[in-house]
């Protein structure tokens, strides 16, 4: 079939080919660390801290390990026997494998009880108690950044991340990253603005709830580890429990299957170094599976506060300066590269040259925050597309016509200074409003019950600069096998790096196999996470799928075979036999240069991601109940390497997104206690909250540096769902909410306020 | 009605002995006045739930899936009679039902998911007690009996009288419902409203039970308070009135002066404003309703 | 404590030793190795821990093992081929990372041997008790429909 782009004929990419994994999915028989059982093995359930910020003066573990059954009881003393440094996270070390000295959020593992009944584990924990000195508390992340109440003594970048190493051993703050941009001069040309509009958005802390809770099972033995996790990141688990083992790489395995979901919950060190701790210390397999309420308590996303200044003159955007602070809980994570690589792009898409960006990572008790799906870029456009918005109607203006006049296109500088290639922003804009008939006049009712129509825009960039490798291997009988430590979570990565390696191979893609992630099998890959991998690593398959075609050629050639001779037999002419394969290897790091002082590179990402979403919605004026009737999904993805996964990633995003839009939210009291940690109280969408229309479409594009003109999508319709939706409020009733989730009663609280 | 969550409220089920019972006598015999860990067992969802939450730690569960008291009919009287062990599926699937109290299969269709509505009986989900629930209001407003066996033998209470608060029932720890009575509909008029404020599916922020027979209406709101409550300072400002809009809108602000409890769900103050809000679209539901 | 329960489990007659506490789920993973049903919100509100037991669907998580005693007990591992939900749900791209989708497919056969041409109100209402994070909801519905021509052309 022909390419949409790139003029060329393609045979597997570009085709709707269904999940390999199909028939494993719809029997049952998928496989995920939930269901591993290993013989041997130990059941840990964790005891957790009760208070929000606190000394540990006690922990009392006599009676839980008296009770029969119990194999052993652990606390971080046990820890340090066999990790005298246990401190982890992908940006900090500021992470104990399990509590040490102190307490920092409710829910913070303290010990773990071990048994190899799971219920006598459970009913253990109910016997440990602890004893705290409380410490004065703080949850609010303006609040944390003047607050006296400290969450960590001193801060301890990883040394990962060369733009954290000036915060070393700094002390007495909760500022983990200030990241900064500076492009021209923002206060100056706000200053000669002829409208200066300022406004402050919220968003508020969810968690991702994957329906496969996290876990993880390690197996030890005097000097080798196994690790089987549900993770995204299994080169890096591994990295990581070398490095707080003092071991060599090739000694620590981690395996991971199929997730049920992941979302971004399942990255770096969640379970996998306590496990692992846990089994050297049993000399026994260890697992640990959390419940649905446990996830609440490990990791969420970041609430965020955003301020957000814009001069206007002529209808044009002429300065911008904005201020970011990130809610990061009691422990960083992967938050100071949320509040940097998001931070950049906070301005919106929009061609403003006059740019000021501020981005705070804070420190505060409560859960930690990580990645979630958009990764920030969710809360940013929640800001600006709503700000923008509120622009347009100040000063009559069409909200698209303004956007339009604004616009950042191709060939320009975006607020990096990084000049725009392959990203269709105006593209996907004129096709959102044309799919929500923008133009179009609406009915909006007069009535108890009014219509209201919003439209909104986001981009993301993809995060830099990662590496991904990847192995093909031709067999014998010239079926192909792809090696690749990027971890299929529904996504359909597996399906697409086999229709990759299959077009460079001229193999049908179900005649491809797809090792999953093992890290003594499969070759290094930075992460599942940020819609990179497959532009990474489809990249790197590509390039090792070509490799092995490549020494097929050769092969033929000095068997002096056609260049047609099918593989099995040139194999068979080589070895006399059936025997013997090639092996194919990519290595993809696609260029970069990183930031200056003051967030200025010519190169900041490898692609962007843009996503529109027009709604068209109803407002319960006597409830303040919001019910979406159309909701429209349009994205710029490249050249879809699969359309009909494409779409699907769109259509799920956008619906994630609608939860966090309209009831999702974590609810805390005051001494930082979680009220609904549980989906009897944390309300996820289910069938009756689905639109009656999803439209989703990917604009003709391409991503001319993509595997086959493709890049990512898994998060792309997460960003402009939740202003979309606020802006169709306003056109609907004339009120605008500024925080997240826009409950029925927050709506009703803003009309009686009108 | 402030709960008390813990963040220990995760996992497991600790042993305890389970009982199946084959006759009423033998059942009751096993229940224990004094003893909140003995329970009754219907369709065991809501215990369940108590056990792996860790708020109930029972020492013996009696099962009462044996003692044939899953007959469902309508009597002489014309009035339905579902035994304590129908599950919430049968009833709501019934022709009888549906034909006779359509606005009970109705309600059914929104009251949690199937799955729960297979395995959850009639009388376990009148005697637990938390406010939330849709039917006890709903029950409450049509006039609805419970038989009631216990060791002194059988009394007859009315639905409306069966909560004391939040979980709890004026039941006593070994007595048992073992039937449902539902007066015929005749000429009444119903309506049940289910306000939910976060995913469309989930436990009403507000249920709104109304009643018209003649000129007489019967309204009782749910998850408002600890309890369902009769709204009967409206009802009195209904009585052998014509309904007007006017009247209705008088009534509704009536029915705002109850001791309303936030929650999750919304604040005091928003329930208190939908509590106006449902009763009147209630009323003009159960008023324009063929049954 | 642990007693010896008997029943049928996707046609085949077997038995289990069972503690008085133990779910269904955990018997069907402990004893059989079957874990197309799993506990997930352990609140039977995700429905991925669907099983039917004398043909009705039940929140496995919450049904006690002791009384599946005498019953007739199947999870989605029964059958030898795909069945028509099961083809339908392939060809609707109807699951993504797969977790929720057995508790799909059971109740979707129970929807459809119920009510053989469900409206998409109806799908909507009797699915409503069972969550897809992922959020392939429009591909279930449609695999629903598509499921429901498929057994009506049988």
């Amino acid at each position: 079939m022909k390419r949409a782009t790139q003029g060329i004929e393609t045979n597997q990419v570009g085709r709707s080919v269904p999940r390999l994994e199909s028939w494993l999915k719809v029997t049952g028989r998928a496989e995920y660390v939930h269901n591993l059982r290993l013989p041997g093995m130990l059941y840990g359930k964790i005891y957790r801290s009760s208070v929000a910020h606190g000394r540990i003066k006690r922990i009392d573990t006599d009676a839980a390990r008296a009770m029969p059954g119990v194999h052993s009881v652990v606390t971080g003393a046990e820890v340090k026997t066999v990790v005298p440094d246990p401190y982890y996270g992908p940006a900090f070390h500021d992470q104990p494998v399990l509590a040490l000295d102190k307490v920092r959020y409710v829910g913070e593992p303290v010990a773990v009880v071990l048994a190899s009944d799971p219920h006598v584990a459970e009913e253990a924990v109910h016997l440990i108690s602890a004893e705290y000195e409380e410490l004065p508390a703080v949850y609010d992340e303006v609040e944390a950044v003047t607050s006296k109440a400290i969450v960590h003594e001193a801060l301890k970048p990883a040394g990962t991340f060369p733009d954290l190493k000036h915060l070393k051993g700094v002390k007495n703050t909760n500022v983990a990253l200030d990241f900064r941009l500076r492009r021209g001069d923002a206060a100056k040309a706000m200053a000669k603005a002829e409208r200066v509009f300022e406004h402050r958005f919220r968003t508020q802390q969810v968690m991702h709830t994957p329906l496969e809770p996290l876990v993880s099972v390690a197996e030890s033995t005097e000097d080798t580890l196994t690790i089987h996790t549900a993770s995204q990141s299994p080169s890096f688990v591994r990295i990581e429990i070398a490095r707080l083992l003092g071991w060599a790489e090739n000694r620590v395995r981690v395996r991971v299957p199929f997730l049920g979901g992941g979302f971004g919950a399942k990255l770096y060190i969640k379970l996998e170094a306590l496990v692992a701790v846990l089994s050297l210390l049993a000399k026994r397999p260890v697992k640990i599976s959390l419940s649905m309420e446990e996830q609440f308590f490990t990791i969420t996303k970041h609430a965020s506060t955003f301020r957000i200044k814009s001069g206007v003159s002529g209808g044009r955007l002429v300065a911008r300066e904005c201020a970011v602070w990130w809610n990061g809980g009691a422990y960083a994570d992967i938050g100071p590269r949320v509040t940097q690589k998001s931070g950049f792009t906070a301005p919106g898409p929009y061609d403003v040259q006059d740019v000021s960006i501020d981005s705070y990572a804070l420190y505060t008790n409560l859960p930690p925050a990580g990645a979630l799906r958009g990764f920030g870029i969710p809360q940013l456009v929640w800001a600006y597309e709503s700000h923008t918005d509120m622009i347009a109607r100040e000063l009559g203006v069409d909200p698209v016509a303004f956007r339009r006049r604004n616009l950042l296109r191709e060939g320009r500088p975006q607020a990096t200074g990084t000049v725009m290639r392959d990203a269709a922003i105006e593209k996907v804009l004129e096709r959102t409003a044309s799919l929500i008939e923008w133009e179009k006049p609406l009915e909006r009712g007069s009535g108890p019950v009014r219509r209201g129509r919003g439209i909104a825009l986001g981009f993301k960039a993809c995060i830099a600069n990662t590496t991904s490798l990847a192995a093909v291997s031709v067999n014998a009988d010239g079926s192909c096998t792809v090696y690749v430590s990027t971890v299929d979570m529904g996504q359909g990565s597996d399906t697409a790096m086999a229709q990759i390696a299959a077009e460079v191979l001229a193999l049908p893609t179900e005649a491809v196999t797809v090792v999953h992630s093992d890290t003594d099998v499969t070759p290094f890959d930075m992460a599942t996470l940020g819609s990179r991998s497959l532009f990474h690593t489809g990249n790197a398959v590509k390039l090792a799928a070509e490799d092995a075609r490549d020494q097929l050629a050769g092969l033929r050639k000095e068997l002096g075979l056609p260049a047609d001779c099918a593989v099995a037999d040139v194999f068979r002419k080589k070895y006399g036999m059936r025997a013997g394969s090639v092996l194919g290897v990519g290595n993809f790091i696609p260029p970069y240069t990183p930031p200056d002082e003051n967030g200025q590179t010519d190169n900041a990402t490898p692609f962007w991601m843009v996503g529109a979403c027009g709604v068209e919605l109803e407002v319960d004026t006597e409830t303040g109940h919001v019910r979406v009737l159309r909701l429209v999904n349009v994205a710029d993805v490249g050249t879809p390497i699969n359309p009909r996964i494409v779409e699907t990633q769109l259509s799920g995003a956008s619906i994630m997104q609608l939860g966090f839009t309209l009831f999702e939210k974590m609810q805390f009291d005051a001494e930082g206690q979680l009220r609904n940690a549980s989906l009897a109280e944390y309300k996820i969408p289910g069938l009756l909250d689905v639109p009656a229309e999803i439209v989703n479409e990917a604009v003709v594009a391409e991503q001319r540096t993509g595997p086959f003109g493709a890049k990512g999508v898994g998060e792309t319709a997460t960003f402009a769902v939740s202003p979309a939706i606020a802006n169709a409020v306003h056109d609907a009733v004339g009120v605008r909410l500024t925080s997240l989730p826009l409950s029925a009663e927050a709506v009703f609280e803003a009309l009686q306020r009108k | 009605m402030a709960r008390e969550i813990s963040t220990h409220k995760i996992g497991g089920l600790s042993p305890f002995e389970l009982a199946e019972p084959r006759s009423l006598g033998e059942a009751i015999a096993l229940l224990d006045a004094r003893e909140p860990a003995v329970r009754p067992m219907g369709g065991g969802t809501a215990l369940m739930l108590m056990m792996k939450a860790g708020v109930l730690r029972p020492t013996r569960l009696v099962n009462l899936r044996r003692l044939g008291l899953d007959r469902l009919e309508v009597d002489a009287s014309g009035a339905l009679r579902a035994g304590a062990m129908v599950t919430l599926r049968a009833l709501e699937v019934s022709p009888v039902v549906s034909k006779g109290w359509p606005i009970i299969t109705r309600t059914l269709r929104r009251l949690s998911n199937v799955r729960v509505r297979n395995v959850a009986t009639v009388g376990g989900h009148i005697a637990h007690g938390d406010p939330h629930m849709d039917l006890p209001p709903l029950l409450s407003a049509l006039g609805a009996t419970v038989t009631i066996a216990g060791p002194r033998g059988e009394r007859n209470a009315r639905v409306e009288d069966l909560y004391a608060g939040y979980l709890e029932t004026t039941l006593a720890r070994d007595e048992l419902i073992t039937q449902l009575v539902v007066p015929p509909m005749a000429r009444r008029r119903a309506a049940y409203l289910k306000c939910t404020t976060r995913s469309a599916d989930d436990w009403p922020a507000l249920g709104m039970a109304v009643v018209l027979e003649g000129a007489r209406a019967s309204i009782v709101v749910s998850a408002a308070t600890d309890k369902p409550t009769r709204l009967a300072a409206a009802e009195e400002i209904l009585a052998g009135k014509t309904l007007t809009d006017a009247l209705v809108a008088q009534a509704a602000k009536a029915a705002q002066e109850i001791q309303i409890d936030g929650d999750l769900h919304g604040s005091a103050a928003y329930k208190k404003h939908l509590i106006g809000v449902y009763l009147r679209r209630a009323v003009h539901e159960a008023r324009d309703a063929r049954h | 404590m642990r007693r010896t329960v008997q029943f049928t489990l996707n046609g085949e007659r077997v038995e289990a030793q069972v503690a008085p506490h133990e779910t269904l789920v955990e018997v069907l993973r402990e004893a059989f190795g079957l874990y197309g049903a799993r506990e997930s919100c352990g609140q039977g509100l995700c429905g991925c821990c669907t099983v039917l037991v004398n043909g009705t669907a039940v929140s496995g998580c919450l049904y006690l093992g002791t009384l599946a005693e005498g019953a007739r007990i199947e999870t989605v591992e029964g059958g030898e081929t795909l069945d028509a939900v099961q083809e339908a749900f392939i060809e609707r791209a109807a699951f993504q990372c797969g977790f929720c989708t057995p508790g799909f497919v059971l109740m979707t056969r129970q929807l459809l041997a119920e009510n053989a041409d469900p409206s998409e109100d109806e799908i909507r209402h009797y699915l409503s008790g069972n969550l897809c994070r992922c959020a392939a909801y429009p591909e279930i519905i449609e695999a629903v429909k598509l499921a429901a021509r498929k057994k009506a052309s049988r």
